[in-house]
């Protein structure tokens, strides 16, 4: 309740009210978390966590956007199909984690592949069919989960990794997160290596920066437009694989993540790589403590709050690069 | 004959933007389209190159049909395009937009030579050469932009307002440039340009485009005693 005071006095822009609400805020930090040192720490390690979800999440929505220029709705779906194919695949049928998660992967950038070809491509140059393409999708994955998984129970999957490392005194961390932020932080160094050291990823930066130009340089449109599908689409399927064990598994469960990613993607400055990344980890760590302190909700609010006065303030992103030069 | 275009229309929408052009290129040559702003000079180019396909009419590049294929067709057939505004990769370094001109080689070796020889012969883009495109002068984009189509090893370059924007004293080495590339390196050159002094200067014959058709055309000398060319084109 106190949560919905805060939020109700914070967005009241009288400057009357303002001093209050960060009362609030600080009363109920203190009331319900002892602030130590112990829980600051704890809170950091989870926050990179958070952030290198964060970061998968946004640089396949930047390099899908950047190639096709498509903004692609639909990829929190994409995400929740990868935490929905490892709770099939491993908990269900009994597959070895790290095999479902492979098998997640592949079905997912399956399904990116496929909505590259029959959706995205016949709306190269029109934006806005490819989005409304994208939104169909999105409703399409939701559906599917529901008849296929069913509605109301939702899917846990056990963690093939119970137990948990203690870092320091009183800051510990399950090996699941361990082994998810070793595999999210190795997929993000091994896109960076792709993009910035191979030719092919030479090539479809310089799509993303001038489609027509590359064409002339005879770089093929359609195969880079398949590969950014493939690598954007394949790697959130990755991260709702790797977050399955760790959050509840349900048709929904793309809708706050599409949110965060677009969050971290506009505030980066759309089209920026380096931007989403950077913006991830400071979101990640942002997102975390608020939800520690105060609450998800508070935090997600807060952050749309922050997107909507980036883009008042500085259209373009944080490291946002104008389109025309 | 290295490229030859045999009346060729092309439609934006039903809308004409050319209504039947015919041309040639040959060996080792270098002709110009001169014209005003929307007669026709770029889409020309981007016909050639394949960004748009006529409706009508052929388009042979040493005797094949090259009008119904896609623009990495063309360039590996060894046609390179330098687009209008130079179209460099901003986000990326000099060397590494050099790099992608030569995307459809495969001989490694022979790319690695080349890209020594562009920059051997522009010393300005060597300076540059880590330096992101898009903090590069106008002059230098343009020079990285022509260096880039080079890199493809080609045999007929398409040249698109190359002048446009830069300072006279740039424009004076870009023509210098020009001249070189198709004197040294051997490349038949289509110039288009909005200059037509330079243009026709360079060029050994020229077409004068006017509303996607061709006006006049004739021995660039020829053309520049013309006294349609000298008062509509050249401002004397």
């Amino acid at each position: 309740m106190l949560e919905g005071n805060v939020v109700a006095v914070q967005c009241t822009s009288s400057a009357l009210y303002r001093p209050f609400a960060l009362y609030l805020l600080f009363v109920h930090l203190l009331r319900h978390k002892e602030t130590s040192v112990d829980l600051i720490l704890q809170t950091a390690v989870n926050s990179m966590v958070a952030s290198s979800f964060f970061a998968l999440m946004a640089v396949g929505l930047v390099l899908i956007f950047g190639v096709m220029g498509i903004v692609n709705f639909a990829h929190g779906e994409l995400y929740m199909v990868g935490a929905y194919s490892v709770w099939f695949l491993y908990s269900a049928n009994g597959w070895p984690f790290w095999l479902a998660v492979i098998g997640a992967f592949v079905i997912v950038t399956l399904i990116g592949l496929l909505m590259e070809r029959t959706l995205f491509r016949p709306m190269r140059g029109n934006p806005l069919g490819g989005l409304i393409n994208s939104i169909g999708v999105l409703f399409i994955l939701q559906v599917l989960a529901v008849q296929l998984g069913g509605v109301g129970l939702m899917k846990t999957v056990i963690p093939p990794f119970p137990g948990s490392t203690t870092i320091l005194n009183g800051v510990s961390i399950s090996d699941q997160r361990i082994a998810a932020l070793i595999v999210a932080i190795g997929l993000l160094v091994a896109m960076w290596l792709f993009l910035t050291r191979t030719r092919l990823g030479w090539a479809l930066r310089a799509v993303s920066q001038d489609s027509e130009a590359a064409a002339l340089q005879g770089i093929n449109i359609n195969r880079i437009s398949m590969l950014a599908m493939g690598l954007g689409a394949g790697t959130a399927g990755l991260a709702g694989a790797l977050i399955s064990p760790m959050t509840r598994v349900e048709p929904y469960m793309g809708h706050g993540v599409i949110i965060t990613a677009f969050i971290v993607t506009i505030v980066g400055g759309i089209g920026s790589l380096s931007g989403a990344v950077l913006v991830a980890v400071l979101y990640g760590f942002f997102y975390t403590f608020v939800t520690t302190y105060v609450s998800g909700t508070v935090a997600m609010m807060l952050g749309l709050l922050i997107m909507l006065f980036v883009l008042i303030v500085k259209p373009n992103g944080l490291i946002g690069v104008r389109a025309s030069e | 004959m290295l490229l030859e275009i045999q009346d060729i229309q092309v439609h934006y929408n039903k809308v004409a933007a050319l209504k039947g052009i015919s041309l040639k290129v040959e060996e080792g040559d270098m002709i110009t389209l001169i014209g005003s702003n929307g007669a026709g000079k770029s889409t020309t180019l981007r016909t050639i190159s394949g960004l748009v396909h006529p409706s009508v009419g052929q388009i042979r590049f040493k005797g094949q049909r090259i009008d119904r294929l896609s623009p990495d067709k063309v360039l590996k057939l060894g046609i390179a395009h330098v687009p209008e505004g130079r179209r460099i990769f901003p986000g990326l370094t000099a060397i590494e937009n050099l790099r992608l001109g030569a995307f459809i080689r495969k001989d490694k070796q022979a790319v690695e030579r080349d890209l020594e020889r562009v920059l051997d012969h522009f010393p300005r883009l060597r300076e540059r050469a880590h330096q992101l495109a898009s903090t590069m002068s106008g002059g230098e984009q343009q020079m990285l932009s022509i260096g880039r189509a080079l890199m493809s090893k080609p045999k007929l370059l398409l040249l698109d307002e190359p002048s446009l924007g830069l300072a006279p004293v740039i424009v004076k080495h870009i023509k210098e440039i020009i001249g070189e590339v198709n004197r040294e390196h051997g490349v038949a050159v289509v110039l288009v340009e909005q200059n037509a002094e330079l243009a026709l200067d360079l060029s050994r014959y020229g077409y004068v485009l006017e509303t996607g058709s061709i006006a006049i055309e004739g021995e660039a000398k020829g053309l520049m005693g013309n006294e349609h060319v000298r008062r509509a084109y050249l401002g004397l």
